[in-house]
C-alpha cells in the first residue's frame, strides 16, 4: 500500500543537490521532478497521509534554492528513467501507453489553439515554436518536428542516457536530421536553459507531457516553465489526478499487478489535481487565459479514450493561453 | 520464416542483410555518390489496382499529397494508360466492383476517369444449387417495373468492369494529379536495407535495388505486388493457405440479347455445381463474362474446344444436371451436337438462367488455379501489404478486387492519420490501425468463401440436403438476405 508509506512529510530534507548533472526536469514521464532533492533546505508543509489531506503543497516552493539549477529534477526520479532509456522506443515495451498517447497530445493542442481569439489567422496555427519540457526519449518531440506547422522543436531532460537514445532514434529519419533544424535536443534543466529576452522570441506551444507528476515542487517548477511561452502562445501539459482511482490504476494496477508500466515509475503523492492546477493560474491574475482541460482513460487493449469529466478521475490533458 | 534468396536478384533474408549491408557501405564509402540511394515516403512495388488506388489516395489527399511517393512495375505503362478495346470487345479479366470501392473510387477522383460505357451496373443476384436446384434470389425489392435511371443508382448491387478499364483509369488520374516518380518497366532485383552514416541511421529502411540500377530507400514500402509478393518474402511474412485443385475459366460471351429484364435492370447468374461454381456476369449490351470454377482436367477440355462446342458447354453448365455435364466433359468434340439434344430433355425455366450465349470471343478463353491464401500479418516495420499480397480470395464472390480496394483505404486512411499527428508513417505503431481493420474482415471473408466452396463441391452426401434447406431458408428470411446482400456490396461488416 503505496500511499501508507507517506505519512512522514515528504519532501523534506534531501541533501545537496545531486552531484548529477544539470538536471532539471525530465521526461515525459520523468521529468522534472523539481527540485530535486537537493535544493532545499526547507520542508515543506508536509502532507501526511494523502489519504487525509487532500492537497498537495502547491504553493510550498523550496524557500532557499541553493542550487537553482538543478531545482526541478528529482535524481531518483532521473535514475529510473534513464534506466527505461533502451526500451523507450519498444512499440511493445513499457512506453507503449506514452507511444499510444501521443496523437492525443496533438489533438489536445490543436484545439487549445483553435480556441486563440486570433486561431483564424494562420500565424497562430502554422510556422510553430516548440519547447519539450521533458522530452524524454522524443515521442512527442519527434511527432511534433514532423508536424507541416512546425517550425522547429527543442526538447529538453535532464537525463543525458535517455538523451542519447533520443538523439539516436532521431538519426532514423531524415526528416529530423539536425541540419534541417526543425528538432534540436538539448541536455538541460527548465532552470538552466536561457530565457529569451524578448518575450516576442518566446515559444508558441510549451509542452509538459507526464512531466508535472515527477516534479518536487510544482509551483516554482510552472513558474519557470510558464515564462518560456510567448504571449499568446499556450502552455500544454498532461499528467495524473491524485485520486483513489488513479492509485489503484496507475500504481496497483499498472506497476503491480499487471506489470504494464515498471514499478516505481509514478509517485502517487506527486499527482497533481485539476483545481490545483486551475487554482494555480488563476492566483496569476490576468496573466493566463481560461484553460481547456480534457480528460482521457486507459482502456487496454483499445488505447486511450477521451472521457468528459474524467480529468476529475485520472489522467488529463491541461492547456492554458498566455494572454499578457 | 526468412525470405529466400532469388538469386540474382536477392530477397535476402534478414540476417544476410546484414552482411550485405556491409559490402554496401564498404563499396559505399569508397565509391562515389552516383549510387545514393534515392529517399522516398512510400515505395509501392506494383502497378495493379491496389497499388494504382493506393497511390491516387495519397496523392489526392492534401494532407498526404506531399509525401515523396515512388511506383514499382514490371510492366511497361504505357501499354495500360493507352488501352482501348472496341465497344464491342470485352477484355476476359474483369471483376466485380462493390459501390463500396466505386464510392471511394469517386473519392480519390479515379472513377470518372474509368471508360464508363464500358462498366456495367447490374442489379439483382440469381444463385441456385445445382444439385437440388434450390434457389436465391438478390434484388433490392425492386417491382417487376423497371425503375427511372436515377433509381437504379441506389439499387445497384455491383459493377462489372474490366481490370484494365480500372487500371487505365487510375493511371489517367494518377497523370493528371502528377508528382509520383514512376519506375515501370523496372524489375525488383533485390530489397536489403538502407545504409547507415554519421548523420543518418537506414539500417532498418527497405532499400529496394531494381534492373534498372536505381535504389530507393523507403521510408514506407508497400507490397502490392501480387500474390507471389517479394515485398511479403523481404518482410519474412509467409502466407498460409491451400490451392483448392480448381480453375477458374474465363471468357466474354456473346448473347442472344441484351438480358431477360432489358438494358435497365442486369442479373448476375450463379450455379453452384459439384466441381465448383459457374457465374455469368453481365457487361454492356448482349455481352457477359464467365467465371467456371472447375477441376484443372475438366478447364483442359474446355479450353481444347471449338467456339461452338465451348459455347454449348457454357449452355449446358447452367441447365443441364451435373451428370450430363459430367459426360459432355468426356467427349472430345461434338458437345454443341450433344447439348441441342440434351437440352429438349432436360425441363427448365428459360427465364430463370441467363440467356442463350450464341458466341464465345476468339481468344478470351483462358483459365487460372484457384487459391486461398492469407498473410500471417498486414504490417512489418517499415513494410505494408495490400491486396493479393495480403491476401488471395476464393473467386466464387467476386470479393478479391474489392478487399484491395478495402485495403488501400484503410491503409491510406492510417497514413493519413500518422501524417496529421507526426508519426513515422512507417513504423508499426503507425500501421497497426490498419491491420486491425482489415485483418479480421478479410478473414471472415476468405472463411466464408471458403467454407462456400467446400459446401457446394460435394455432390452428395448429408450435406446436400442441408445446404438446399439453407438456401431455401436464407431465401425466405428477409434480414439474412439483406445481410449477405451487403457483404455483396461492401458495405462494412458491423460486428460489434
Amino acid at each position: 500500500m503505496r500511499p501508507a508509506l507517506r505519512c512522514l512529510p515528504r519532501r523534506a530534507i534531501r541533501p545537496t543537490p545531486p552531484a548529477l548533472q544539470p538536471p532539471a526536469f525530465t521526461a515525459a514521464a520523468a521529468a522534472a521532478a523539481a527540485a530535486a532533492a537537493a535544493t532545499t533546505t526547507t520542508t515543506t508543509p508536509s502532507q501526511a497521509h494523502p489519504a487525509l489531506s487532500k492537497s498537495r503543497s502547491f504553493t510550498s516552493t523550496p524557500t532557499h534554492l541553493h542550487n537553482p539549477a538543478s531545482a526541478s529534477v528529482n535524481e531518483t526520479e532521473i535514475s529510473h528513467f534513464s534506466a527505461l532509456a533502451s526500451s523507450w522506443w519498444d512499440p511493445h515495451g513499457p512506453s507503449r501507453p506514452l507511444h499510444l498517447m501521443n496523437p492525443l497530445r496533438h489533438d489536445f493542442i490543436r484545439r487549445c489553439l483553435s480556441t486563440s481569439p486570433d486561431s483564424s489567422s494562420s500565424s497562430s496555427t502554422t510556422n510553430l515554436r516548440y519547447l519539450d519540457v521533458g522530452c524524454g526519449g522524443g515521442i512527442f518531440a519527434e511527432s511534433a518536428a514532423r508536424l507541416p506547422s512546425t517550425r522547429s522543436v527543442t526538447a529538453i531532460d535532464p537525463s543525458p542516457t535517455i538523451l542519447a537514445v533520443a538523439r539516436d532514434h532521431a538519426r532514423r529519419d531524415p526528416t529530423l536530421a539536425p541540419r534541417r533544424g526543425r528538432l534540436a535536443y538539448v541536455n538541460t534543466t527548465i532552470e538552466q536553459l536561457p530565457l529569451p529576452e524578448r518575450p516576442a522570441d518566446r515559444y508558441d506551444v510549451v509542452t509538459l507531457f507526464e512531466v508535472l507528476e515527477h516534479v518536487d515542487y510544482p509551483a516554482a517548477f510552472l513558474d519557470r516553465v510558464g515564462a518560456f511561452v510567448r504571449p499568446g502562445g499556450w502552455l500544454v501539459l498532461s499528467t495524473i489526478a491524485r485520486t483513489w482511482t488513479s492509485w489503484f490504476t496507475t500504481k496497483l494496477v499498472a506497476e503491480d499487478v499487471l506489470g504494464m508500466v515498471p514499478r516505481g515509475t509514478h509517485d502517487w503523492d506527486k499527482y497533481v489535481n485539476e483545481d490545483e492546477l486551475r487554482g494555480y493560474f488563476a492566483s496569476k491574475g490576468a496573466e493566463w487565459g481560461a484553460p481547456q482541460v480534457m480528460g482521457v482513460v486507459y482502456v487496454p487493449g483499445a488505447g486511450w479514450k477521451v472521457v468528459q469529466g474524467s480529468e476529475k478521475v485520472g489522467n488529463y490533458f491541461f492547456g492554458v493561453q498566455k494572454l499578457h | 520464416m526468412d525470405a529466400l534468396v532469388r538469386s540474382r536478384g536477392a530477397y535476402v533474408c534478414r540476417s544476410c542483410t546484414r552482411s550485405l549491408r556491409r559490402q554496401w557501405l564498404r563499396g559505399h564509402s569508397y565509391s562515389t555518390a552516383a549510387t545514393t540511394p534515392d529517399i522516398y515516403d512510400v515505395v509501392c512495388v506494383g502497378g495493379g489496382p491496389a497499388g494504382l488506388s493506393l497511390l491516387t489516395a495519397l496523392r489526392a489527399n492534401p494532407v498526404t499529397s506531399h509525401l515523396r511517393v515512388a511506383l514499382v512495375e514490371a510492366q511497361d505503362l504505357a501499354k495500360v494508360r493507352s488501352w482501348t478495346l472496341p465497344p464491342d470487345r470485352f477484355s476476359n479479366r474483369c471483376s466485380s466492383l462493390t459501390p463500396a470501392s466505386v464510392r471511394f473510387l469517386e473519392s480519390i477522383g479515379a472513377w470518372n476517369h474509368l471508360a464508363r460505357d464500358r462498366v456495367q451496373p447490374y442489379h439483382e443476384m440469381q444463385v441456385w444449387d445445382g444439385v437440388t436446384g434450390a434457389r436465391i434470389e438478390f434484388d433490392w425489392g425492386l417491382g417487376s417495373a423497371p425503375p427511372a435511371r436515377h433509381a437504379v443508382e441506389g439499387t445497384t448491387i455491383a459493377y462489372m468492369n474490366e481490370n484494365l478499364n480500372l487500371t487505365s483509369g487510375l493511371l489517367k488520374r494518377l497523370d493528371e494529379l502528377g508528382g509520383v516518380a514512376v519506375f515501370d518497366g523496372a524489375k525488383v532485383e533485390a530489397i536489403t536495407y538502407g545504409p547507415e552514416t554519421e548523420e543518418l541511421d537506414l539500417r532498418q529502411w527497405p532499400l529496394v535495388h531494381l534492373s534498372s540500377g536505381n535504389q530507393l530507400c523507403a521510408r514506407l514500402l508497400v507490397g502490392a505486388d501480387g500474390a507471389n509478393s517479394p515485398v511479403r518474402s523481404f518482410a519474412g511474412i509467409s502466407a498460409p493457405g491451400w490451392d483448392y485443385d480448381r480453375h477458374g475459366v474465363v471468357a466474354t460471351l456473346e448473347m442472344e440479347g441484351d438480358g431477360w429484364r432489358g438494358d435497365q435492370i442486369k442479373i448476375a447468374y450463379q450455379r453452384f455445381l459439384p466441381t465448383g461454381p459457374v457465374a455469368m456476369l453481365p457487361m454492356p449490351g448482349r455481352f457477359s463474362t464467365l467465371v467456371w470454377s472447375t477441376t484443372p482436367a475438366n478447364a483442359a477440355v474446355l479450353k481444347s474446344l471449338s467456339r461452338k462446342d465451348f459455347v454449348a458447354m457454357v449452355n449446358a453448365a447452367f441447365r443441364l444436371s451435373p451428370v450430363d455435364l459430367a459426360y459432355m466433359h468426356t467427349q472430345e468434340a461434338g458437345q454443341a451436337d450433344e447439348y441441342s439434344w440434351r437440352i429438349q430433355h432436360t425441363p427448365h425455366d428459360p427465364r430463370a438462367v441467363p440467356q442463350e450465349v450464341v458466341a464465345v470471343q476468339e481468344g478470351t478463353v483462358a483459365s487460372f488455379p484457384l487459391r486461398l491464401r492469407h498473410a500471417d500479418t498486414y504490417i512489418a516495420e517499415r513494410v505494408a501489404l495490400v491486396g493479393d499480397a495480403a491476401h488471395t480470395v476464393h473467386p466464387l464472390a467476386g470479393q478479391g478486387l474489392n478487399q484491395g480496394q478495402g485495403d488501400v483505404q484503410s491503409l491510406a486512411k492510417t497514413i493519413e492519420y500518422a501524417v496529421t499527428h507526426g508519426q513515422d508513417i512507417g513504423v508499426t505503431m503507425s500501421l497497426e490501425p490498419y491491420l486491425s481493420e482489415r485483418y479480421a474482415a478479410n478473414h471472415v471473408l476468405l472463411g466464408v468463401c471458403d467454407k462456400l466452396h467446400k459446401l457446394y463441391s460435394a455432390s452428395s452426401g448429408p450435406l446436400v440436403p442441408l445446404r438446399s434447406v439453407g438456401l431455401s431458408a436464407v431465401n425466405a428470411l428477409t434480414p439474412l438476405k439483406s445481410f449477405l446482400m451487403n457483404r455483396a456490396a461492401g458495405n462494412p461488416l458491423k460486428l460489434f
